[in-house]
C-alpha cells in the first residue's frame, strides 16, 4: 500500500508539473485573441513614476486605440536597457519599450523606426538618429545638469547669487567651504554608480562640446582619443574640485535617492542633477529656498547640456507592428499623459503645441525658462554619456566611466588616468 | 519525470553493491537527465560559445579560436574581478568557519536560552541576498548607523565602509560572512553533540586542560563539519554576485569589487559581448572545478588521518 | 588556538555566569541588522530616517497592509508564483536526488567517484553563467515561460546539492536492512521506498530546507525563465519595492519581511531535524 501511495505521489508531482498548473497573475500569452491584440510594454518603477502611475498612463492610452490589451512588464530595477538586453536574449523582447537605449537593438533591426510623418508633430525629429532613422519617439528634454543650490547656503556665504562664470563658481565654493559649508552634493553609491558623473557631463559639455559640437562623432570615427587637451581639460575642472575638497567623497556611498535626501538636509549647497529634481523639489519643498543656474562656462555663455528622447520604441517583431506604433504615440501624446510625466518627472515636453499645466511649482518653472533661454542663445549641446544614437559611447563604456570618476573624485586616478582608462575601455567594448 | 513504471523485479544479487541497468534507469536517470539538460548541456553550449565572438547585436557570429582567451590574459578588468572573487572566496572560507567554530563552541550548551541563540544566528542564512544587502547597506554608507554611532563616541573621521576602495571590498566579505556564519554554527554544533561525553571525562582524567581536550578530543571529531562548512563557503564564494550588484556596483572606482559572476553578466548583457563573457564563464568554470576537487582531497585527507 | 588570550578564555568560560553572557552579547550585536528590519516594518515610514534605531511605539501596520493592498496584487501574485515553484521544485528535487544519492552509494561501484565529482562541479558554476544557454534549450523543448520549464530547470540545477546530502547519509544506514528486505522479495524500488528512504529522514528534511530556501530566494531565474509576462515571485517582488520606493524604507522592510516569513516558518517546522541530518552522514 505504502508503495502505491508514494508512487501516487510522485506521479500527481510529475502530472502537475507537466500540467503547468495556473500561474498567478499570468496571462494569455501575446498574440490576437477573440478580435484584440495582446501587446507586452516594458516599463520601469521609481518614487516618481510608481505602479499606480504606469497603470493610470496605460489605461488612457488603451482607451483611444481600440482593441488593444497592454500586459505591463515591469522591469525589476531602474537598468530597463540591460533588462530589456535579457529579455531579447532569451527571445522575449517586449513589443513596446519606454525609455530603453535604442543602440544595438536598432542596428540589429530588432526596433521598428518612426517615419518623418509619425514625427511631425515632434519638436525634435531628428534627436538621436542610428543611420539616418529614429527608434526612440523623442517626446521630452531633459536639461542634464543643471545646479540646484541651497540659497540659505549660499545667503551664509555672503553669495549674492548665482555664478555667471566658471571662475565666480569655483570662488563661490571656496566661501561657502570658508563657512564650513560643503560646496557640491555628488552621489554614486550602491547601484547608483551613475550619479557620481554630473559634473563631468556639465563640463564636457562647456569646455568640449560647446565649441566642437561633432567631437565624440569624431571620437567614434577614430581621428581624436581622450587625450585630448580639450577633453582631459575638462576632466581636469572636476579632479580640480575635488582636490580642493569642493566634492564631498562620502557622496560616492549614496545611492540616487539618498544623494537627493542629502542635498534637502543641507549636507551640501550646490547639486548638479537632472532636470527631474524640479519636480521633487515642487512636490516637497525643502526647508530652504531652492534656485537653479546652468552650469558656468569660463566666458560667461550660457550652456546647457540636455538630452531629447525617453519615448517609446516598438519592436520589429511585435504581433502587430502598425497597431503596437498607434498606441505607442497616443500613450506618448495624450495630453493628460504629459501633464502627470510633467508633475511627476519635470519633464520639458518636446511635443508641438505642449503646455505644462499652470499649476506647476517655481523650481520647474526657473527650470524651463532656464532651457528656453538656452535655447534662444543657441547654447544647447548634447549630454556626454546620456546620448544614444550614432556616434555614442559603446555599451558598457558608461558603466565604466562612472566607476572611473570615483577613481577621480577620490584622488586615486588623474585627469590623464581618466582618459586613458576611457580610451581603453572604448577599444574593450568595440573589439 | 517520474520514475521507473515498476519495480524491476527480485534482485538475484547479494552482497554489498548492487549492480544493473535496470537500477540505473530507475533511480539514477531521471535526476542526471535533468541535470545534464539543464546543467551539463548549457555549460558545454558556453564552453562552444567561447571560441566564438558572438554579439547578438553585430552579426555574424564567427568561429574565432582561443583569441577571447589570449585578451582575458591582458584584460585589467577580469584579472581585478578573479582577484576580488578569489579575496571574498579565501575571507568568507576562513572567516566564516573561524566564527562558527567559535559561536559553536560558545552556544554548545543545553537549555532553552541557547537554542534560542542558535535560531538567532540562523536567520540570516534564510534571507534572500538581497535582502541583506539593502540592510547592510543601510547600515555602511557614510552617513549610516554604524557612522552615526561612532560619531556619538566621538570618532570624528569614520571610515568609508563602502566609499573607499581599499575598504569595500572587506566590508562585501563581512557582510556576505554575516550572512553564512549561522550555516557553520550550526554544523558544527551539531558535531560538537556527536562528541561522546566520556570521551571528554576520560581525558579530564588523564589531566588535560580545557585546550588540550579541545585539540585532541573535540577537534578530530568535528573535522567533518569543517569538510561540509568549506565545500559550502567555497560555492557561495564563486557565486559572489547580487551583493557586489546592490552594494556597490562594481565600485569604488576600478575593479575594487567587481567579481567574476558580476563581471560576465555585465560583459554580456551591457556589453554585449556574448562570446567573450562566455570565455571568462569557461575559466571561471576550470578554477572552479580546480578548487571543488583540491578542497575535498585535502579535507578527505584530514578525515582519514584522524 | 595556542594564542594566551584564548587559553584564559577558556577556563573563564567555564564559570557558569560568564558564558551566558557572553553569549547573550555576541548574539544581540550579530542580531542587530535584524532588528533594525524589524522594528522599522512597524514603524511609520517618516520616522524612519530620523530614529532608525528606536523601537516602534507605537507599532503601526501601516507599511505592511500597503504591501499587501497594493493595487497590482504584486506580493500576492508573487506569493502564488514562489509557492507553486517552491513546492513542486523542491519536493520533486529532494525525491530525485535521493533516488541517486542512492544510487551513487550503493549501486554505481566505481563510477561512484567520477559521477559525485561531475555533480559537484555543477553545484559551483554560478548560475547567470549559463542562464542564457539554459533558455536556449527551454525553447528547443517549449518550456520557456512556463512554470514547468523553471521548475524541472530548478531540480537540474539543485539535484548536486541533495545528492551530496543523501550519499553521505546513505553510508550510515546498515545495508543489513535492505539485504534482509530483499531475501524477502521486494524489489529495488520498492525496497528504496519502504526500507531506506524512512530512515533519510533527517537528511531529508535538511534539503528540503536548504532547497526551499534557495528556491524561494532564487531571483534570476524565475526573472527570466518564467519571464515577465508570465508571472513574477516574490523575491522579484523585494527588487522591484526596492526600485519604486527606494529610500522610504517602511515600504521596502516591510515588503522584505513578509517575503521571509514563510521560509521562516519553512525552518522553524522541520529545525529540529535538519541540523541532524547535514551532519549525519559526516559527523559519524
Amino acid at each position: 500500500m505504502r508503495k502505491i501511495a508514494l508512487h501516487g505521489a510522485l506521479t500527481l508531482v510529475a502530472a502537475a508539473v507537466l500540467a503547468g498548473c495556473a500561474v498567478g497573475g499570468g496571462a494569455t500569452g501575446p498574440g490576437a485573441a477573440g478580435g484584440r491584440t495582446t501587446l507586452t510594454f516594458l516599463t520601469f518603477e521609481t518614487p516618481n513614476l510608481n505602479a499606480s502611475y504606469w497603470d493610470a498612463a496605460i489605461a488612457r492610452a488603451s482607451a483611444k486605440v481600440p482593441g488593444v490589451t497592454i500586459k505591463k512588464l515591469v522591469a525589476p530595477t531602474v537598468d530597463r536597457t540591460a533588462y530589456a538586453k535579457q529579455l531579447d536574449a532569451s527571445g522575449q523582447l517586449p513589443d513596446i519599450m519606454i525609455a530603453v537605449k535604442p543602440d544595438g537593438f536598432a542596428q540589429a533591426g530588432k526596433l521598428a523606426p518612426w517615419t518623418a510623418d509619425e514625427l511631425a508633430d515632434y519638436v525634435v525629429p531628428k534627436a538621436n538618429p542610428i543611420a539616418g532613422k529614429e527608434y526612440v519617439l523623442p517626446y521630452n528634454t531633459q536639461p542634464t545638469p543643471l545646479v540646484y543650490y541651497n540659497k540659505a547656503d549660499f545667503a551664509r556665504a555672503g553669495i549674492s547669487g548665482p555664478p555667471s562664470t566658471y571662475a565666480q563658481l569655483v570662488d563661490d565654493a571656496k566661501a561657502l567651504k570658508a563657512k564650513g559649508i560643503n560646496p557640491f552634493v555628488v552621489g554614486g553609491g550602491g547601484q547608483d554608480t551613475w550619479a557620481d558623473m554630473y559634473p563631468l557631463i556639465a563640463d564636457v559639455g562647456t569646455d568640449v562640446y560647446a565649441g566642437h559640437p561633432s567631437w565624440l562623432a569624431d571620437r567614434s570615427a577614430g581621428r581624436t582619443t581622450f587625450a585630448d587637451p580639450l577633453f582631459v581639460g575638462a576632466v581636469r575642472k572636476v579632479s580640480a574640485l575635488a582636490a580642493a575638497g569642493y566634492i564631498d567623497p562620502a557622496g560616492l556611498s549614496r545611492s540616487y535617492a539618498d544623494t537627493e535626501q542629502a542635498f534637502r538636509d543641507d549636507k551640501g549647497a550646490m547639486y548638479p542633477m537632472g532636470s527631474w529634481f524640479a519636480a521633487s523639489a515642487d512636490a516637497k519643498p525643502p526647508a530652504f529656498g531652492v534656485g537653479v543656474f546652468a552650469w558656468p562656462t569660463d566666458s560667461g555663455k550660457l550652456v546647457v547640456p540636455a538630452y531629447t528622447g525617453g519615448g517609446l520604441s516598438v519592436s520589429s517583431k511585435a504581433p502587430d507592428v502598425a497597431l503596437a506604433k498607434k498606441w505607442a504615440a497616443a500613450f506618448m501624446e495624450d495630453k493628460e499623459n504629459l501633464d502627470a510625466s510633467v508633475k511627476a518627472d519635470g519633464s520639458i515636453i518636446a511635443i508641438k503645441g505642449y503646455t505644462p499645466p499652470s499649476t506647476m511649482g517655481p523650481v520647474y518653472r526657473a527650470t524651463v525658462d532656464l532651457y528656453q533661454q538656452a535655447v534662444q542663445r543657441n547654447g544647447i549641446v548634447n549630454a556626454f554619456t546620456v546620448e544614444s544614437g550614432d556616434g555614442s559611447l559603446p555599451p558598457g563604456v558608461v558603466d565604466k566611466a562612472a566607476l572611473g570618476m570615483q577613481d577621480l573624485i577620490n584622488g586615486k586616478q588623474t585627469a590623464e588616468q581618466f582618459a586613458a582608462f576611457l580610451d581603453r575601455q572604448w577599444t574593450q567594448a568595440t573589439q | 519525470m517520474r520514475s521507473a513504471p515498476k519495480s524491476p523485479g527480485p534482485h538475484p544479487g547479494r552482497g554489498r553493491a548492487v549492480r544493473g541497468l535496470g537500477h540505473f534507469g530507475a533511480l539514477a536517470a531521471p535526476g542526471l537527465t535533468l541535470y545534464v539538460l539543464f546543467v551539463l548541456v548549457p555549460v558545454s553550449m558556453t564552453c562552444y560559445l567561447s571560441l566564438t565572438n558572438q554579439n547578438p547585436f553585430n552579426p555574424p557570429t564567427r568561429y574565432v579560436g582561443t583569441a577571447n582567451y589570449t585578451r582575458l590574459a591582458h584584460d585589467p578588468d577580469f584579472l581585478h574581478s578573479l582577484r576580488n572573487t578569489a579575496v571574498i572566496t579565501a575571507v568568507v572560507t576562513v572567516a566564516a568557519n573561524l566564527g562558527g567554530l567559535l559561536v559553536a563552541l560558545l552556544l554548545d550548551r543545553a537549555g532553552r536560552l541557547y537554542r534560542a541563540l542558535r535560531g538567532v544566528f540562523f536567520v540570516p542564512v534564510i534571507l534572500s541576498a538581497v535582502v541583506v544587502s539593502v540592510i547592510w547597506q543601510a547600515l555602511l554608507t557614510d552617513d549610516g548607523l554604524i557612522n552615526s554611532m561612532l560619531r556619538t563616541l566621538g570618532v570624528d573621521h569614520p571610515p568609508g565602509w563602502l566609499s573607499d576602495p581599499d575598504l569595500a571590498l572587506w566590508s562585501l566579505a563581512w557582510i556576505i560572512t554575516w550572512q553564512v556564519l549561522g550555516f557553520c554554527v550550526v554544523v558544527y554544533l551539531a558535531a560538537l553533540q556527536g562528541v561522546p561525553q566520556e570521551l571528554h571525562e576520560a581525558a579530564a582524567l588523564d589531566g588535560a586542560d580545557a585546550l588540550q581536550r579541545f585539540r585532541h578530543v573535540t577537534w578530530p571529531m568535528i573535522a567533518p563539519a569543517l569538510t561540509i562548512n568549506t565545500v559550502m563557503l567555497l560555492i557561495t564564494g564563486f557565486k559572489v554576485y547580487d551583493q557586489v550588484q546592490v552594494i556597490t556596483n562594481g565600485g569604488p572606482g576600478e575593479g575594487t569589487t567587481s567579481t567574476v559572476s558580476f563581471d560576465i553578466v555585465h560583459t554580456a548583457f551591457t556589453d554585449d559581448h556574448i562570446g567573450y563573457a562566455s570565455a571568462m564563464a569557461t575559466v571561471m568554470l576550470v578554477l572552479v572545478a580546480l578548487a571543488s576537487v583540491a578542497a575535498l582531497r585535502l579535507l578527505q585527507r584530514r578525515e582519514v588521518t584522524l | 588556538m595556542n594564542h594566551p588570550a584564548l587559553r584564559r578564555l577558556g577556563p573563564a568560560l567555564t564559570a557558569t555566569w560568564l558564558r551566558p553572557l557572553v553569549a547573550v552579547f555576541v548574539s544581540a550585536v550579530f542580531f542587530l541588522p535584524l532588528y533594525l528590519l524589524l522594528v522599522n516594518v512597524f514603524k511609520p515610514g517618516d520616522e524612519i530616517v530620523p530614529h532608525p534605531a528606536a523601537l516602534p511605539l507605537p507599532p503601526t501596520l501601516a507599511n505592511i497592509t500597503a504591501v499587501t493592498s497594493r493595487p497590482d496584487r504584486l506580493f500576492w501574485y508573487g506569493l502564488i508564483n514562489s509557492i507553486e515553484v517552491t513546492a513542486l521544485a523542491t519536493t520533486a528535487a529532494t525525491v530525485l536526488s535521493a533516488m541517486l544519492g542512492y544510487y551513487l552509494a550503493r549501486c554505481a561501484g566505481r563510477w561512484a567517484t567520477p559521477l559525485l565529482v561531475l555533480l559537484l562541479c555543477g553545484l559551483m558554476v554560478p548560475p547567470a553563467v549559463i542562464l542564457t544557454p539554459i533558455t536556449k534549450v527551454l525553447n528547443a523543448v517549449g518550456l520557456m515561460t512556463t512554470v514547468p520549464g523553471l521548475v524541472l530547470v530548478d531540480i537540474g540545477y539543485y539535484v548536486p546539492f541533495g545528492v551530496l546530502v543523501f550519499m553521505g547519509f546513505v553510508r550510515t544506514v546498515p545495508v543489513e536492512l535492505e539485504e534482509a528486505a530483499r531475501l524477502d522479495g521486494a524489489g529495488l524500488l520498492r525496497t528504496f521506498w519502504q526500507v531506506v528512504f524512512p530512515l533519510l529522514r533527517p537528511a531529508t528534511a535538511s534539503v528540503v530546507v536548504f532547497l526551499g530556501v534557495w528556491i524561494w530566494n532564487d531571483f534570476l531565474n524565475p526573472l527570466i525563465i518564467l519571464g515577465p509576462g508570465t508571472g513574477t515571485t516574490v523575491t522579484v517582488g523585494v527588487y522591484r519595492s526596492i526600485g519604486e520606493h527606494q529610500s522610504d524604507f517602511g515600504a521596502v522592510f516591510a515588503f522584505m519581511f513578509l517575503a521571509v516569513l514563510p521560509v521562516l516558518i519553512l525552518y522553524l517546522a522541520f529545525q529540529r531535524q535538519f541540523v541532524k541530518g547535514l551532519t549525519g552522514g559526516a559527523g559519524r
